[in-house]
Formats: structure tokens, sequence, C-alpha cells
């Protein structure tokens, strides 16, 4: 197996996430070229729409997409190493349903959208999301100590709730024409795309990279146990609610940005793990690097399958990533 | 004593079936191309979408419409009806009113709402709506079916004279690309296998969306509007939608609409119920493109 060759298959995957880069920027309503794209670049004119929607559309959405798959993938990652689980996922801590329940409000109870000349459901999503958690990690923590099977059961919980008062709010809409918002924010899109709205996830993401390349021997160690581990020397507690305030920043973000686009979190840890071993020491970067590419190769198939406005990217995360998972199963297992 | 009150809800029983008897059902077919039995001379009726209300009570004799629904709003007379829900369907309301039709428009009621009703032996008659004339065909046809044949005719005629008179005004070139949107995030907008396109086409216009869709009322990325270009663009006022639709997506600024502040607000309820109304809805269409010419062009392509 090459599995013991993780700079092999982190070229390959930089690789890739270029190549699905710049077929990404060819895909729109304007027929683009090669030489388009590079003129563009080289001199660019924002007069001219084609060029525009390439610069200030396309580009931002792909940037979008790559930095979702790359957080959600790490906070895939560091979420099934927290609790050693391999069935969690970045929406554990109660952030997929949190961000739901905000957006869900701020289409239903503010018929504007707007506060104060702010446009709502992003920063709602944003406050449902980290409510929701800081609620799940109270509920999961004793004395100041994160535990993980708790942590699981108050994320179910909290997920629950308010995915039902969601529900409720969703059924009692007045306007119907918010019922179109709620049902296309729960598919997750990467629509709504910006140069304004990428450093925030930029920077999280570039944080917990760092922060991150300096534990992943800490990591590799939290799945030995907290016995053992706090043996070893680890200071558990403290690696713990490291690792729960990276992943929940690192989600949030994603989360409000684009909703919440299912799978990447669980499958990309996975297939990080096949490719460069269980506790390879470039896990973390193969997760983003992976990440990104699924999700921008995601996006690309529903562009395509779909025009103009894509399938809901969650669909397609589902559809293709679901029977790779399962491949992925019955081969290590 | 016993044995007659046993009587009692048999005669009434016996009673009701020799009045389904008289009132022998009609086989007909639908919009949707289902074929419903109706009887012959229906005199409880009612609709499930507020277009379809409008036109029973244009149509109708109003004393026979013994129910709307909570979005209808038009004529003032339907507030004096009792409310029924039409989503989610309240059933059992439907039951007890016992009506003895619901018409009902494609894409308003769910083939499966409507297969439920016919159990119940309540029957559901579509209709569905691509073009103004198609509205006129179905106000005849309700009116065929009420036995209201002349009333109904009295109107489409009306309605005819009135649109041509509204569409002999010669048409001025260039003709205007309008889009038409009804939702902001995500941009939803008026397709082109709606009655939109050819409202707009009588008004002087076109519809900008010119590719079809399988959805009536598509999602737009913001790219395909900026390619669109539309000189016209629905919705809202330029006010409000600059506050809004364009604050989000400062990217649209550059579309010829917005340039040129050809940006209007259409009265609610009016384009997007085929009824009665139809006319009045290519008439405000009509003049929304006239205040467009009138404003001076900033941008010339």
């Amino acid at each position: 197996m090459l599995a013991r060759r993780p700079a092999l298959w982190l070229t390959l995957g930089l690789l890739l996430t270029l190549a699905l880069l710049v077929l990404g920027l060819r895909v729109g309503s304007y027929a683009t070229s090669y030489g388009f794209i590079l003129n563009t670049f080289w001199h660019y004119n924002p007069a001219d729409p084609a060029q525009l929607a390439l610069v200030e559309l396309r580009l931002p959405r792909l940037l979008l997409a790559l930095l979702a798959g790359a957080s959600l993938a790490v906070s895939g990652y560091l979420l099934q190493t927290l609790v050693t689980n391999p069935l969690a996922d970045p929406y554990l801590l109660g952030t997929a349903s949190g961000a739901s329940l905000g957006a869900i409000a701020s289409y239903v109870l503010v018929p504007s959208l707007t506060l104060a000349g702010v446009y709502l459901p992003p920063v709602a999503a944003l406050a449902g999301a980290f409510g929701a958690t800081v609620l799940v990690v109270a509920l999961g923590s004793r004395r100041g100590k994160i535990l993980p099977a708790p942590l699981l059961l108050a994320g179910v919980a909290v997920g629950a709730l308010a995915a039902a008062v969601g529900s409720l709010l969703t059924f009692l809409a007045a306007p119907e024409g918010s019922l179109r918002s709620v049902v296309f924010w729960a598919f997750g899109s990467f629509e709504r795309a910006g140069w304004s709205v990428l450093p925030y996830p930029a920077a999280v993401l570039g944080v917990s990279l760092v922060v991150l390349a300096f534990l992943q021997k800490d990591l590799n160690l939290l799945l030995l146990g907290e016995e053992r581990a706090a043996a070893l020397g680890l200071p558990v507690a403290a690696r713990r609610w490291l690792l729960v305030g990276l992943a929940a920043a690192l989600t949030g973000g994603v989360v409000a940005l684009c909703g919440p686009v299912g799978f990447v979190g669980l499958l990309v840890p996975h297939l990080t793990r096949g490719l460069l071993g269980t506790t390879g020491r470039y896990n973390l970067l193969g997760c983003a690097v992976l990440g990104g590419a699924f999700l921008l190769a995601c996006d690309l198939l529903a562009r395509l399958l779909y025009p103009p406005a894509g399938l809901p990217v969650g669909l397609v995360t589902a559809l293709f990533g679901v029977p790779f998972f399962v491949y992925l199963l019955r081969k290590t297992t | 004593m016993r044995f007659f009150l046993l009587l009692v809800p048999l005669a009434l029983l016996l009673g009701c079936h020799s009045e389904s008897e008289k009132t022998a059902l009609v086989p007909v077919r639908d919009g949707l191309g289902r074929t419903v039995s109706l009887p012959a001379h229906p005199r409880r009726v009612l609709a499930l979408a507020p277009s379809m209300t409008e036109m029973l009570f244009a149509v109708a004799d109003t004393a026979t419409i013994v129910a709307r629904c909570p979005q209808d709003n038009y004529p003032a007379a339907v507030y004096r009806k009792p409310v029924v829900n039409n989503y989610p369907l309240d059933l059992e309301k439907l039951v007890l009113l016992k009506p003895d039709v619901v018409f009902t428009v494609e894409g308003i009621t769910s083939v499966d709402d409507a297969q439920r009703l016919q159990q119940l032996g309540i029957p559901v008659y579509y209709l569905r709506f691509r073009r103004v004339e198609d509205v006129f065909k179905g106000l005849e046809e309700v009116g065929r079916l009420l036995g209201r044949q002349p009333q109904a005719r009295h109107l489409t005629d009306s309605l005819r004279q009135n649109l041509k008179t509204l569409t002999n005004a010669p048409i001025r070139r260039p003709i205007s690309k309008v889009l038409a949107i009804t939702w902001q995030d995500p941009i939803y907008c008026y397709g082109q296998n709606t009655l939109f396109t050819d409202e707009i086409r009588m008004a002087g216009g076109r519809n900008a969306v010119t590719e079809t869709f399988p959805q009536p009322y598509p999602a737009l990325t913001r790219e395909y509007i900026l390619k669109l270009n539309p000189d016209v663009l629905l919705g809202g006022s330029f006010g409000k939608l600059d506050s809004t639709f364009f604050k989000n997506y400062p990217e649209l600024k550059r579309i010829n609409a917005y340039r040129n502040r050809r940006i209007f607000p259409i009265t609610g309820n009016l384009l997007e119920r085929p009824g009665p109304r139809v006319v009045e809805s290519v008439r405000e269409l009509q003049g929304l493109l006239r205040k467009a010419e009138s404003k001076p062009t900033v941008s010339a392509r």
C-alpha cells in the first residue's frame, strides 16, 4: 500500500485541487475558455460582465467551497478524535441544527431579513451555531472537564431540540416564500459567496492548521483513551477544550455561510486515515486538502448537472459520498 | 319504540340517497387531463386557490360559493365566506362543507390531496394556464360546468375586448427584456413557462428568461442574471431593492435595469393570480413599461 507515503498523496491532492479550481472557473452562464481566464487575470476589466462574473462570482464561490470542505473535514477529524468514535462529524456539537434554527428564525420572524442594515440570516445562523455549541459543551462537561460520552448525547439532544423548534417555526411560517428560503438553506449552497465573506473561514482555518501542526502527536495520544494519554503526560482536559473550541469555530462559520453541507466532515477524515495511516503526521493537512477538493468537485458536479443554479451541494455530497463511504467501510473491515 | 328510533337514521340515509340520485354525475376532463365526475348542476362550490376564488366570484352565483381560503382577499365579498385551510388541507372542514365540486389550479393543490378529496366524495377540478387566452377559456369552462354560460361569455367577451384595445397600441422598439423576481434569497423569478411571459408580451415587452426550466419559478444565479442583463426589473421599488436585493448582490448593480433605475413594484396578488383581473395585470405591466421608457437611458448597449 501507498499508505506510508504522505508526501505523494498530499501532492496529488493539491494538484487535484488546483485542477478542480481551474475547471470550476470555466463553468457558468458565460462560456469561458482557458485563454479568457488567463486574460482576465492579466488584465482584469470589471466593465466586462463576463470578467466580473469570473472574478466576483465564480472565484469566491470556488474558494468558499474549498474553505468549507477543508474546515469541515478538519473539524470532523478533531471531533472523531475527541470522542474516539468513527461516527462523529462536525455537527456533533449541535452546530448545524443551531445554525439552522438561527437561519430559519430570521427567515420566518424578520420578513425584511435586514436589521440595522445588516443581512440577518448568516449572522443569526452564526449565533445559533455558537449558542447550540455552548449549550452542548455545558451539558457535556463536569467541573471544567469535557466528557466525550455525555458530550455526544448532549449533541444529539440539543440537535433534536433545535430541529424541533426550527420545524415548528417553519410550520407556523406566515409568508409562504420563506419556506423556499428555509428549504434552500437546509441543503447547503455556495451561491451566496462573495469576497467579503471569505476572510472569516480563511482566518479560522489558517490559525487552526498552524496550531494543530504542533499538536498532531497529542491528537494521536488522545486516541489511546483518557487514562493512557494522561499517563503519557498529556494534559487531557486542556487539549479537549482546545479541540472543541477549534472544531466549533471551524464549523460555525462554514455553516453560517453555506448551510449544513453534510457528509464531507464524516467521509474525508476516514478517507485521510485510509490513505495516510491512522496516526499519520500530516493527517490534518491531508484532511484539509482532500476536504477542499471533495467539496470543489461536488460543487462543480452540482453546477454541471443542473444549470444554472445547480443542485444543492448537500445532495451531491451525499449521493456521491455515501457509495464511496460504503466502499471504504467494506475495504477496511 | 326502539325499532322506530333505528328507523330514523335509516330514513335519513335513504333520503340522502334519493337526493344524490337526482343529481346525476357527468364525467368531464379537467385541465390536467384527469376524468372527474361532477353533478350536472353544482350548487355548492369552492376554490382552493386565490385566483380560482376570483374566477368563481366573477362567474358563479356567489350564493353557491361555500368557503374561501385564508389567502383570498379579492373581491371584498370573499370576507363574508367561512375560511377553509388549503395548506395543509383541512379535510374535515371540507367534508363538513360538502361542496359538489372543488376548483383549483395546477401547482397549488397537490394531486395527492385531490386524490384524498376524491375518495371522500368531493370531486376536484383542475385548471391550468399557460397563456392569457387560457384564463378566458378557463372562465368559460367554469361557466359551462356551473350552468352560468351566458354570464361567463359576457365576462370573457368584455375582457377580450378590453385586452384588444389595450394591445392595439403600436409596439415600441427596442423591446425591453423584463425580469420579474418573486423572492430574493435564493433569487426566484417568473420563468418562461408562466403566464407572465404572455402577459409581458402583450404589454409590449418580453420575459428576460427565455430558457425553459423544469420549475415554473426557477432559482437563478447572479451570473445568470448578469448575463440576461434585463432592461426592467419587477419585484419592488428602486429604493426598496437598492437597500435589500442590490445590497446583498452588489455585482448585479451593473444590469441595465439598475443603471437606468427601471425597477418597479407590482401590485401584490395581481400578477401572480391568473384570474379575471388578468387584463388589469397586463394594463399595469404596460403602464410600467411606458414609465420605464420615459426614463433617460444611461447605458447605451
